[in-house]
């Protein structure tokens, strides 16, 4: 039974209930169930027990970083997306949302790429391109050779620049004309962001009936086991990242170094935790040191000089594009100075 | 900066007579009451800022009054332009980018710089020697190198601009008349990009759009080139997209290869000694094929840049919209100031070519039109008598 879809511009198209199993996140599934006259207390019922054990494990999946990949009756899967929504929002933990949202919005997205990927099937082809507009406000055409799909190079940074993998620099894109080429993998990659804002937003918004007993139990379950992992890590900086080192080098021989440079050095030691009269004195050898005016710079850069604003260590992006960076093979994968040495493995 | 008690006056009233006489060439920016302008004065350190007109009439009743020294609007739109940038609320900034001829290391520089004291503000010719400065009439030991522009120093600009519309409108696709080049005043260009698409983009963004036309970060295997299993071995495998566009294109015409040259670019990789090897090459190549503009003025979106049709007072020269790039001349179409006679002490000898007249000073004293004389003194190489 194809259910309308209600938002106007989409109003021509029909969507299967078989898409809303993959899609739970759309507005039409909610209304699915509405129409379906489903009530809250239903969930204490016995034979619902199954829905809230996949919701559990659903939550769970996700927020161990991986995807939830069995796909139901679209009547299950409706129903396990809306309790796992509940659940998460009563187990109140914001880096539990973050992942379950995350792991949800890759699910989407790998459904997604599959059913962008069938070319054959036209009409599908365009509805996918409309759920794009619709959801995200992102414009996709497919290519000239049909194989690829085109975005706008400014809807595409949008996106692109808060990820942060070479791969995905513009200057690694085919770009031509005011369009970067894509694949579909890397369509529905733009937008996994966009989606997993979507559901976090969601559960955000949501305010919570009086739970059903059944969901409550579970729930504080969860959070039981879940709160361990979120519990409070250090961890000591042993070296400094080659792009700091070699500031210092120049620093310690006495030749200039960048304005930028130093704001980088500043910022990075306030970010180890140095305290500001060692980073002063760090600056002892520059050409034109000053310890007033540094001691000033360096407490305006920690905020408590001035706008009050904390500054962060550039990003190691910033620093390419300002000739600042010395990356070695062990800088692999960061994307800021002041995770060198500390990612986990 | 101008400081002389009688130096100052001149300048200033040569400014307060352009912007008198020629309000009209200060060009009226886009949606002008959402804009921060922000102002410095001669013989001020320090600039004002913060400040919003609801119309060009205001501003140009504020330049004639003011007569600043440099007058600069923003490129972002806020919300309440004159509160403090915390909560100003940004909208959304024009794309901008800055060709600086100084950035460009040109071999031509060294012959037309000139070492200015900074603390007597004694000047020396130029030279070609390395020597530490020490200035024989103070002793100081720090010098401002000023450079009066060739005609080389602007073809290389130029030729850097040109690179930039080439990529602005084949790769991104603007469309040529959404491009605005300006001359900025000194000696570079200011370019500013008209289309809409860009607004909203944030800092992080526009700094994927510099790394982009800079040439900086481009993969191996962007190109074909990957990486093998064992240290420095490599294999070739075309990305999906093909290598006939964008930055692939380029390097693909560069290395006179296309999609099918599967052994022809093993060879090269080989050639230059694996995987390694190859990176490094590449990243010669493209940073050679890049445009060299200043990262920091495109990634800043809450900067406050030079206004078109407001003078420079490094020059005396007006930040002028170029209509036609070949021919453009800086030295008489961006020279608008008047001619009257001032008497100059000029503090060593020097050369230069305004409005199709040629200066050869090596007197001491000597009587300049008022543009020229403007000119010298912005520099920091004349006085006034």
């Amino acid at each position: 039974m194809p259910v309308q879809l209600m938002t106007s511009n989409l109003s021509s198209i029909r969507m299967g209930t078989g898409d809303l199993a993959k899609y739970p996140f759309l507005n039409e599934a909610g209304e699915y169930l509405r129409e379906s006259g489903f009530g809250w207390e239903e969930l204490d019922r016995p034979d619902m027990k199954d829905i809230i054990d996949r919701a559990a494990e659903r939550i769970e999946v996700g927020v161990g970083g991986n995807i939830y990949d069995k796909l139901e009756k679209y009547e299950i899967e409706i129903l396990t997306f809306i309790v796992s929504l509940i659940m998460v929002k009563s187990i109140g933990m914001e880096p539990v949302l973050k992942k379950y949202a995350l792991s949800e919005a890759r699910r989407a997205e790998e459904f997604l790429t599959q059913d962008l990927k069938q070319q054959s099937e036209m009409q599908k082809h365009s509805l996918f391109a409309k759920i794009f507009e619709d959801l995200f406000k992102l414009k996709i055409e497919v290519a000239e050779d049909g194989r690829l799909f085109k975005v706008r190079v400014a809807d595409y940074l949008a996106r692109s620049s808060h990820f942060h993998e070479q791969e995905w620099k513009l200057i690694n894109r085919l770009v031509q004309g005011g369009h970067v080429y894509l694949d579909a993998d890397e369509t529905v990659r733009l937008v996994r962001n966009e989606l997993s804002v979507l559901i976090y937003e969601k559960v955000k918004a949501m305010t919570l009936p009086t739970l059903p007993q059944a969901i409550k139990v579970k729930a504080e379950e969860l959070r039981a086991k879940l709160a361990p992992r979120y519990e409070y890590r250090t961890s000591a900086v042993t070296e400094y990242p080659p792009c700091v080192k070699h500031a210092i080098e120049v620093m310690s021989k006495g030749e200039n170094l960048p304005h930028s440079a130093r704001v980088m050095l500043a910022t990075y030691m306030l970010a180890v935790g140095k305290p500001v009269d060692e980073i002063v004195m760090m600056f002892q050898n520059a050409p034109d040191f000053n310890e007033k005016i540094t001691r000033y710079q360096v407490e305006h850069l920690a905020g408590m000089k001035g706008s009050r604003t904390k500054y962060s260590v550039p990003s190691c992006e910033k620093l390419r594009n300002e000739n600042l960076c010395f990356a070695t093979e062990e800088c692999n994968g960061i994307i800021n100075p002041v995770q060198f040495g500390r990612k986990r493995k | 900066m101008i400081e002389a008690a009688k130096t100052i006056p001149v300048v200033r009233g040569a400014f307060r007579e352009y912007y008198f006489k020629q309000a009209r060439a200060v060009e009226e920016p886009g949606k002008i009451e959402q804009r921060e302008f922000g102002y410095a004065q001669f013989g001020q350190a320090g600039m004002t800022r913060h400040l919003s007109f609801n119309s060009i009439k205001e501003l140009h009743a504020m330049l004639v009054k003011e007569v600043p020294s440099d007058v600069y609007c923003s490129n972002a739109y806020y919300k309440f332009p004159t509160q403090p940038m915390q909560e100003k609320q940004w909208l959304g900034a024009d794309l901008i980018f800055d060709i600086d001829g100084k950035d460009l290391d040109l071999p031509c520089v060294p012959s037309h710089t000139y070492p200015v004291c900074t603390n007597c503000g004694h000047a020396l010719p130029p030279s070609d020697e390395k020597k530490e400065y020490s200035c024989p009439s103070c002793n100081g030991k720090k010098a401002e190198r000023v450079s009066i522009p060739c005609s080389k120093c602007i073809e290389g600009s130029k030729k850097e601009v040109r690179r930039l519309i080439e990529f602005l409108t084949t790769d991104l696709g603007m469309q040529r008349d959404n491009i605005y080049v300006y001359f900025s005043g000194n000696n570079g260009f200011h370019i500013h990009i008209g289309d809409s698409e860009y607004v909203p983009l944030d800092p992080q963004a526009r700094s994927d759009i510099v790394g982009y036309l800079s040439g900086t970060g481009l993969l191996a295997e962007s190109v074909g080139v990957r990486k093998g299993r064992e240290g420095n071995m490599s294999f070739i495998k075309f990305p999906r997209g093909g290598i006939a566009y964008g930055w692939r294109g380029r390097i693909a015409d560069k290395l006179k290869i296309d999609g099918s040259s599967i052994i022809k670019l093993k060879h090269i990789v080989d050639q230059k000694g694996g995987y390694a090897g190859f990176k490094s090459e590449l990243d010669k190549m493209t940073r050679e094929m890049g445009v060299r503009i200043d990262p920091q003025v495109t990634t800043d979106v809450h900067r406050i840049f030079r206004m078109p049709g407001t003078l420079n007072s490094k020059s005396g020269l007006a930040k002028t919209r170029c209509a036609d790039l070949e021919s453009f001349n800086p030295f008489n179409d961006a020279c608008l100031l008047g001619g009257n006679k001032v008497n100059v002490r000029v503090k060593t000898h020097v050369k230069l070519k305004l409005k199709g007249e040629a200066f050869n000073i090596s007197k001491e004293s000597a009587e300049l039109p008022a543009f020229a004389a403007v000119y010298l003194i912005c520099k920091g190489l004349a006085e006034a008598m």
